[in-house]
This record gives structure tokens, C-alpha cells and sequence, in this order.
């Protein structure tokens, strides 16, 4: 199986190749110049004879490649070595056929689902929270002060009867945060829920607020003493709980869509390869 | 087979020939397989001076109070030994192999300048000479020098003129200086060959890795001699026209020096390691029977680490004391070069994943370069934080962590490719049982002497010093370490011996021992003065495969 | 020799590098601003060289031999009296100013910098010095204009060259 590389260059015919011819002038020019350097270690003299070697290296170079590069013919032995192998077989490694990376979400929600998710999930946890209000202090603007007092203290040290009324400053701080809190954790929700395990309701609707009010109720009492006092943690686990159920129910009831995680590098790279479209479009089709 | 009546004849040919007219034939050649083997023996001379440095250095610190040597003839050692082991002896080889393979693997008949390449050899060679001519001719003036003692980085002001007298430090400068020309010459010249002379249907996508990281890593010696050749300049200024660019009491900076000296320093580590890399991507994938994994992210991996390896210079000096900015931004650059690497290390253990493997010498040192790359770039890891540097700069730590590198990376691979190509150069087989020796002793060698110097570093020996109290704990390490010198350096001695030995009676190789892929193959061992008869044609990064395997080619697949 | 020029910027860059972070530096005088002034007309004649060389290529490559060497032998005077310029200033320092080498940081500083580019100045018009020789004695022809070329090339870097030492020695260092 003598299989000779071939050859598109055209110069095959010919049995001898212009190499180019060996020179002494190289190592005379390197030894005047390391002769020229050495010099400033001994003395003038051997600089002086090195520069000497060195220009008569360069002139005896130049005289090599002027006007015409020096050449020698060497002929050719024209005896190209088979190219075999005693390794006939050819094997391939098997990779599973299907590796999916399951715990990427192959599919996500759109973001506009966790944005419905948080409205909604905000509205039913204001429910709830006013429904406290009006039980225990029969005022639906109580929860609505003590949220504004979260982050403003000052309004907290009031007394209880003020803090039921109704106050505008405590209102337009209230509702803001309310709302960009849970446009952001409905977001996450968003983000989350596809990468939840088995029953993400559940797991983000129930576990994850519980968790949440277990944590915020053990560092209220340094960041808030004053609010700690008045929080009524059943309730405050209600509504939290109220807005994981009813955030999670919007989110999930949204199209989802696909990822780019399946796709190849350059395709998410936007390279422009032919032919990947197509199979990927056939890719989809088969699904 | 007529391959082998040609391998038979052109020795027997040359020896007919009086020895002035070869010794004629070798100083004048042009050729890229002549001038790549003189460069590798000239370097194996120096590697063996190196050694035997190294070994001096090692008895003297057999044990606690020794004077094996005096202070004077240890300070010479050890700047000898750095010096000789970076700039004549691993670099020249890694030069050699570059010289030798390059044109052979991108299918050219010579590289693109042959006399420049000449004169790069002769350059470094008389640079190396002018080194070693210090030990005779170092006195100068004052009767006071010798050899270069100071260090291999030659901080200021050890190198004014105060501290410096005689020429000792003048013969450093000029040696470095006159073989760094030789130096970019060469990279000059593989640049150009790689970019203009590949034979046609070898694209860059389809060039040997080898051919890749030679042409990275002579990018990174045209922008890293370059600052070296500029600080010697200024060094000499300094020493013979009483300049002021390091004299700190006329307001010159010693630290402006360890700036110039490590922005060349550093990139000359990846100089130097980035052909060892080299080597192990042609190794590991012919000895595990399969193609590289990964290969654009190879040469990847290995252009990000040359971008990264400029900008890294300044975590030799975290000892200096920079500004927490600066501390900050060479640690986390630091830091970035193991990704790279990582992904190479993974590169090429998916490469053997799988694979046939065939643990002949060569896939042998490579497969312990892996491990032993993998525990040099952890401890860099651990260097590369500023606080832990702060704790072990300038220990025996830090010796431990270079030598894993330059040893335990770099110098296994390079043996790995001696023995991968010696057929190829010589024409013949080496002996294997010969070979499978010299690995285990230096195996042994190697890690009795590196591991354990890791702990005497932990324990605060400083690198550099003459001798040490007895008492300190570092008795039994240093002894352990001395050893370990012994086992390397019977190492060297048994692979010389086998080289020397299946030169004149190795078995005849053929053009193709390995059953491998790349066109170096494809043609006789050693093979002829213009390589290729006729200028090969291809179309896969593994043209023999394509051959070999006519029905399933390569090129289907890339 | 593109690489050539790359390595050869390398070396500038160091050079430059120290230069700056040594202005103001000084211990003792003569500071720069006390002693310098810039060379204004050996500079455009430096400058000035790179377009004649351009312009000596040009007909070369056209094959208009007689023109080339003219504007090649202007190259080469412009860089030559460049080059007495700088040896002009230099005697004035030294002479004059008491400025050499050893004086002071400023003094090892600026005679590096600029004597490395002069240096390579010198390099330069040897070579266009030969070129010339070659022209004269009719041996350069149109083929040969690709190898000219690279020198030209070189030229253009070693003028570019002056335009930073020029920007970082008689102008920031001022």
C-alpha cells in the first residue's frame, strides 16, 4: 500500500533541487561580533580585530546573496519511503448516544413571565397583609406603616394607634418598595422555577418563604429592634407564603421557551458556518 | 527494504570522507537538520556543565557547616547554573528541535532564512563561550573577578561597579547580550517559516500544534529578549560609561532593573515552556493512537497564555513591596494564566482518555509531565497569592516550585522528545530498556530531590545561602535532597550513554517506528538534505493518517 | 522583518520607559529645561527623508532608475545632516552645558535614548549608503525593488521612531 503524497507544485519531473549552498560567512560574522563584544572584557585590540571579521564577514555575505542567491544542486535519491501502517483497523470510541445536561434548564420561562408573577404575587401578598391589618389593629394602613418603618425607623417609635393610621409619606414610601420587591423576586421566581426539582409550587411557593421569614426573623432584631417588636410572624409567614403560591401559579402558567444551552459554541457565538441552520432546523423537527 | 540501504549508506559515505572536510561541511551548513542538531549537542554539553554545577551546589549542602566549595566558588555556582541551564541549555535545545522539525512538519525544504539561521546558532554558541571564558579570563583589572556571582537575575546594585569589580559581571552581560541577538534571529526566522512556508493545503487551522506553539513562543521571544537586550544596554552604560539608570544614590532605581529583568524573566518561562508543551502534543496523541483533543482550543489556550504570561512579570517582586493596586493586578493575573493551562492539562488527558495507550519511553515522560506540570502550577498557585508570597518569596519554596517547572515540565518533555525523534534524526532505534532505566532513576531523582526541597522552603531556608546552623530541621531535608541529585544524575548519564551507544549500534528505525501522523514521517530517517523530493500536498492536520487510511482520511471529519 | 521591527520597538519601548519614569529625577543639574531646546529643522529633515524614500520607491518600482537614485542619494542627505544635527546639539551639551553621560540621571537617560536612535540612524544610511553604491554602479533594477522595499520599511520605522523620542524627550521632558 505504497501510497506517495502528492504533489501539486509541478516541479516533480525534474531529479535534482536547488538547495541553498553552505557558507562559512554566518560563523565569521557571529565570531567578529562576539569577538567585538568580548573585546570590552580584554581589550581594545580584539574588539578592533573583531570589527575587522565582522565587516569582512558582512562583505563576503553580501557577495553570497548578490546579485544572485548562491545555489547547490543537490540530486535526488529518488526513493520515497512507503507510508503504511500495521494498524488497519479503525476504531471509534462510542459516546453515549443522548448526554442531555439535565440540570440546565433546556427550556425557561420568558421574562415577562416573572414579571406577571410578581404583580400578581404582590397584589395577593398585600391582600393578606391588609387582611392582618384589619383583624388585629382594624386598620388596613398598618402593615402598609410598618413596611415604611422596615426602612425608615423613625416612623416605627410612634405609637400603635399612629401607626394605624393613615399617613401619605409612609404610603408613597411603602407601595415603591413593595412593588420593586416583587417585580425582583418574581423575576427570580422566573429565573428559578425551571431549575427546581419535582414540585417547584411547593418547593417555591411554601418551603423557600418559610425559609426566607425564618431568616429575616432571626437578623430583624439587629437591623430593626423596634419593627421586630411589632411583627406578628404567623401572619408575616402568611402573606410571604401567599405570595410564593400565587407568584409561582402565574409563572408557571406562562409558555415556556427554549434555551440556547443545547446549540453548538459557534452557533451562539452567531459565527456564520454553513450548514448548521439546516441541522439544527432538522434537529427541532425530529422532537 | 531500501529504505534501510539508505539509512546504511550516508553514514558509512561521510565517514569515508577526512575529518577536516566534515568538520568543513558542519561549520558551514546551512541546512535546518545540521544547524538544529548542533544547536541540541551544544546544548547537551551545557546542559551536562549546568548539571555538574548543580551537583556542587547540592554537596555543599549536604549537611550543616559544609566546605565543600568556598562562599566565593558557591556564589560563581550558583549564577553559572542559572544562567548556563536557561540561556545555553534549554533554550538552544528547544531551538535545535524547532530547527530540526519545523520545516520537516509543514512540509518545507528549508526554513525561510538558512543563513540567518547559521548565524543565530554561531551567535548563541560564541555567546556561550564568552560566558565560560570568564572562568579564565574574569580577573581583569583588579585580579578580583572570576565568574559572574550575581545570580542569575543580577539585581542592582550587586552589578555596579562598587559591589562588581573586575569584569565578572561585564562577561555576564555580553554573553546574554550576544546570544539574545542570536536568539531573535532564530525566532525571526521560525516566525517567518511558519508563516510563509508551509506547502500547499496546509492552512493554519491544519498545522502541527508543534508548529503553533514554536511560532507562539517565538512571538514571545522577539517581545521578551527584546527588553532583556535593552536592560544589558543600560547595565553596560551603567558599567563602563558611568551612567546612572540603577545607581540609586544618583537617583537611579535597583527596582526599575527587576522591572526589565522580570518583563523579559517571566515570558521567558513561557518561552521555554510552551515548546515542552509542544512536544507533549505530538507525543501523547501518537502513543495513545489518537488525534489531539481539542485542537483549536489548544492553540487557544496557548495565545491567551503568551497574552497573559506578558502581563504577570511583576509577582516575582511581591517581596519588593508594590502599591495594593499593583499587588492586586499581578495576583489576579497570576491567577488567570491556570485557566489556559488547565484547559490544556484537560486537552490532553481527554487525548489519552480512551485511547490505545502504549507507554513506550517518550508517552512515559510525558505521562509524568502531566502530573508533575499539574503540581508546579498548583504551588505557582500558591506563590501567585501576594500574602502567601510575602511568607516563602525567595525560599527554597520557590526553588522547589521553579524546578517542578523547568525540571519536572520542561525537561521531561524534552526527553520524552529526544527519544520520540531520535530515529528520526539518527536514523536509528534507541534502546528501550535503556530508555524505561533513565526515566525511573530520574523519576526517583527528580521528586526525591524537588519534593522535599518544598519543606525546608516552608521551614524558612532562603534560597542562595553558602551553608546553615545544624538544628534548624533542615538537616535531614537537605541530605534527602543531595541524594535525589545523584539518582538525576546517573539519569542523564545512563540517557547519554544510550544515545552514544544506539548512534553507532541501535537497530535500523525506518522512516515511520511510531506509526505516526505528521509529514516528518513521510520521509527517509535521517532524512535527505532537501527533506521532500517532491513538496507534499495535503488535507487534514494528520496527512499520514490520511494515507495510511484511505477508506476513513481525516479530512472528512474537520 | 516585520518581527525585526517589533523586537527593535521592544527595545525602544524600554528605553522610552526608563526615560520617563526618570524625568525629574535628577540629583543634580542641568535639568532638560534648562539645557534643551528642540531641534526643529533636523527633525522635519528626518521626517521629510521618509517621504523621499517613498517617493525613490515609487519610480523604482516604475523602473525609473535615474529618479530613484536621485530621490535615494536626497534620502540620504536628509538623514545625513539629521545626523549632524544630533552631533551638533550633542558637542553644544557637552562642551557647553557640561551635560555627558555621567553628569546625572538626565545626562545617562538622554544620551541612551537618543544615542540608540542615532545609532540606528547611522545603521539606516549605511544601508542606503550600499543601496546607493549599487545604483551607481547600475546594479539595482525594478526586480529588485521588493528587497529595497524592506529597507525603505526600516527607514519609516526609525523616523517614526523619532517622532516618540522626539514627543517624550523635548516635549513631556521639558
Amino acid at each position: 500500500m505504497a501510497v506517495e503524497l502528492t504533489n501539486q507544485t509541478g516541479e516533480s519531473a525534474t531529479d535534482t533541487i536547488e538547495m541553498p549552498a553552505s557558507t562559512p560567512w554566518p560563523i565569521v560574522l557571529a565570531f567578529g561580533i562576539a569577538l567585538l563584544f568580548a573585546g570590552l572584557v580584554t581589550s581594545e585590540t580584539v574588539s578592533l580585530l573583531g570589527a575587522v571579521v565582522s565587516v569582512v564577514g558582512a562583505v563576503g555575505w553580501f557577495r553570497d546573496v548578490l546579485p544572485h542567491e548562491a545555489h547547490e544542486t543537490v540530486r535526488v535519491t529518488r526513493q520515497v519511503p512507503a507510508i503504511m501502517t500495521t494498524r488497519h483497523e479503525v476504531a471509534r470510541i462510542e459516546i453515549a448516544p443522548e448526554l442531555r445536561r439535565a440540570w440546565l434548564p433546556v427550556e425557561i420561562y420568558p421574562i415577562s413571565a416573572g414579571i406577571k408573577g410578581g404583580l400578581a404575587g404582590s397584589v395577593a401578598m398585600a391582600v393578606i397583609a391588609m387582611l392582618y391589618g384589619l383583624l388585629s389593629q382594624k386598620s388596613i394602613w398598618y402593615p402598609i406603616n410598618l413596611l415604611a418603618a422596615g426602612f425608615f425607623p423613625a416612623v416605627a417609635s410612634d405609637t400603635t394607634a399612629e401607626i394605624a393610621a393613615f399617613h401619605l409619606r409612609a404610603f408613597l414610601i411603602a407601595v415603591p418598595i413593595h412593588l420593586i420587591t416583587s417585580l425582583l423576586v418574581g423575576l427570580l421566581y422566573g429565573a428559578m422555577l425551571p431549575m427546581l426539582p419535582r414540585r417547584p409550587i411547593l418547593l417555591g411557593g411554601f418551603i423557600a418563604p418559610v425559609v426566607w421569614s425564618g431568616l429575616i426573623y432571626s437578623i430583624l432584631g439587629i437591623v430593626n429592634p423596634v419593627l421586630n417588636r411589632r411583627i406578628d410572624w404567623l401572619w408575616f409567614v402568611a402573606s410571604q407564603v401567599g405570595f410564593g403560591i400565587v407568584a409561582g401559579l402565574v409563572v408557571s402558567r406562562q409558555g415556556r421557551i427554549r434555551t440556547r444551552q443545547q446549540m453548538p459554541l459557534a452557533f451562539r457565538a452567531g459565527l456564520e458556518v454553513s450548514g448548521m441552520l439546516d441541522e439544527h432546523r432538522g434537529e427541532d423537527e425530529r422532537r | 527494504m531500501s529504505t534501510e540501504s539508505i539509512a546504511w549508506s550516508t553514514p558509512q559515505v561521510a565517514a569515508q570522507r577526512p575529518v577536516v572536510e566534515r568538520l568543513h561541511d558542519w561549520v558551514t551548513t546551512v541546512d535546518h537538520k545540521r544547524l538544529g542538531i548542533l544547536y541540541i549537542l551544544y546544548a547537551l554539553v551545557f546542559l551536562v556543565i549546568g548539571g555538574v554545577e548543580a551537583t556542587v551546589l547540592r554537596i555543599q549542602l549536604i549537611r550543616p557547616h559544609n566546605d565543600f566549595v568556598s562562599p566565593q566558588v558557591f556564589n560563581r555556582m550558583f549564577t553559572m547554573h542559572g544562567t548556563t541551564m536557561i540561556f545555553f541549555a534549554v533554550m538552544p535545545i528547544l531551538f535545535g528541535f524547532a530547527n530540526y522539525l519545523i520545516p520537516l512538519m509543514i512540509g518545507a525544504r528549508d526554513m525561510a532564512f538558512p543563513r540567518l539561521n547559521a548565524f543565530s546558532f554561531w551567535l548563541t554558541a560564541f555567546g556561550g563561550l564568552l560566558l565560560y571564558f570568564s572562568f579564565v579570563g574574569g580577573d581583569g583589572l583588579y585580579g578580583a573577578g572570576n565568574a559572574p556571582d550575581v545570580g542569575w537575575f543580577a539585581y542592582a546594585p550587586l552589578t555596579s561597579k562598587t559591589f562588581s569589580v573586575g569584569h565578572s559581571t561585564d562577561f555576564w552581560t555580553l554573553s546574554l547580550l550576544v546570544s539574545g541577538f542570536g536568539s531573535i534571529g532564530t525566532a525571526i526566522n521560525i516566525i517567518t517559516t511558519v508563516l510563509c512556508m508551509r506547502c500547499p493545503g496546509m492552512t493554519l487551522g491544519r498545522m502541527p500544534l508543534l508548529a503553533w506553539l514554536n511560532l507562539t513562543m517565538a512571538g514571545l521571544v522577539v517581545l521578551a529578549i527584546s527588553p532583556l537586550t535593552a536592560a544589558q544596554l543600560m547595565l553596560l552604560v551603567d558599567r563602563y560609561l558611568g551612567g546612572h539608570f540603577f545607581d540609586t544614590q544618583a537617583g537611579g532605581s535597583a527596582v526599575m532593573w527587576m522591572h526589565f529583568f522580570w518583563v523579559f524573566g517571566h515570558p521567558e518561562v513561557y518561552v521555554l515552556v510552551i515548546p515542552a508543551f509542544a512536544f507533549a502534543s505530538e507525543i501523547i496523541p501518537v502513543f495513545s493512537r489518537k488525534a489531539i483533543f481539542g485542537y483549536p482550543v489548544m492553540v487557544a489556550a496557548t495565545i491567551c497564555i503568551a497574552f497573559i504570561g506578558m502581563s504577570v512579570w511583576a509577582h516575582h517582586m511581591f517581596t519588593v513591596g508594590m502599591s495594593a493596586a499593583g499587588n492586586t493586578f499581578f495576583v489576579l493575573s497570576t491567577m488567570a494564566i491556570a485557566v489556559p493551562t488547565g484547559i490544556k492539562i484537560f486537552n490532553w488527558l481527554a487525548t489519552i482518555w480512551g485511547g490505545q495507550i502504549d507507554f513506550k519511553t517518550p508517552m512515559l515522560f510525558c505521562v509524568a509531565f502531566l502530573f508533575q506540570f499539574l503540581i508546579a502550577g498548583l504551588t505557582g498557585i500558591m506563590l501567585g497569592a501576594a500574602p502567601f508570597n510575602w511568607q516563602l518569596g525567595n525560599s527554597y519554596f520557590v526553588i522547589a516550585h521553579f524546578h517542578y517547572v523547568i525540571v519536572g515540565a520542561i525537561l521531561f518533555t524534552l526527553f520524552g522528545a529526544f527519544y520520540y525523534w531520535f530515529p528520526k534524526m539518527s536514523g536509528r532505534m534507541y534502546n528501550e530498556a535503556l530508555g524505561k532505566l533513565h526515566f525511573w532513576l530520574f523519576v526517583i531523582g527528580f521528586h526525591l530531590t524537588f519534593d522535599f526541597m518544598h519543606i525546608p522552603g516552608i521551614l524558612g531556608m532562603p534560597r542562595r545561602i553558602y551553608t546553615y546552623e545544624p538544628g534548624r530541621g533542615w538537616d535531614t531535608w537537605n541530605l534527602i535532597i543531595t541524594i535525589g541529585v545523584f539518582f538525576q544524575a546517573a539519569g542523564l548519564l545512563v540517557f547519554i550513554g544510550n544515545l552514544l551507544w544506539s548512534y553507532r549500534r541501535g537497530k535500523v528505525a525506518g522512516s515511520d517506528p511510531w506509526d505516526a501522523w505528521t509529514l516528518e514521517w513521510s520521509t527517509t530517517s535521517p532524512p535527505p538534505t532537501y527533506n521532500f523530493a517532491t513538496i507534499p500536498a495535503i488535507k487534514s492536520r494528520r496527512p499520514l493518517w490520511d494515507l495510511k487510511h484511505p477508506e476513513d482520511p481525516d479530512w472528512q471529519y474537520e | 522583518m516585520y518581527s525585526l521591527i517589533v523586537a527593535e520597538a521592544a527595545i525602544f519601548t524600554i528605553f522610552v520607559v526608563a526615560y520617563i519614569f526618570y524625568i525629574g529625577k535628577s540629583a543634580t543639574g542641568p535639568q532638560p529645561q534648562d539645557v534643551l531646546s528642540a531641534p526643529i529643522f533636523f527633525t522635519i529633515c528626518l521626517l521629510s527623508s521618509s517621504l523621499t524614500i517613498h517617493v525613490a520607491l515609487r519610480f523604482l518600482k516604475n523602473g525609473k532608475v535615474n529618479s530613484f537614485a536621485l530621490w535615494w542619494l536626497l534620502t540620504i542627505v536628509l538623514g545625513a545632516l539629521f545626523l549632524a544635527g544630533t552631533a551638533r546639539e550633542w558637542r553644544r551639551l557637552i562642551y557647553q552645558e557640561g551635560l555627558t553621560i555621567q553628569t546625572n540621571l538626565f545626562g545617562t537617560t538622554y544620551y541612551s535614548l537618543v544615542g540608540l536612535h542615532a545609532f540606528h540612524v547611522t545603521v539606516g544610511l549605511l544601508a542606503l549608503a550600499t543601496v546607493a553604491l549599487f545604483t551607481l554602479l547600475r546594479h539595482v533594477r525594478q526586480e529588485h525593488a521588493e528587497r529595497v522595499e524592506v529597507l525603505s520599511m526600516y527607514w519609516h520605522f526609525v523616523d517614526a521612531v523619532w517622532v516618540v523620542v522626539f514627543v517624550v524627550v523635548y516635549i513631556v521632558g521639558r
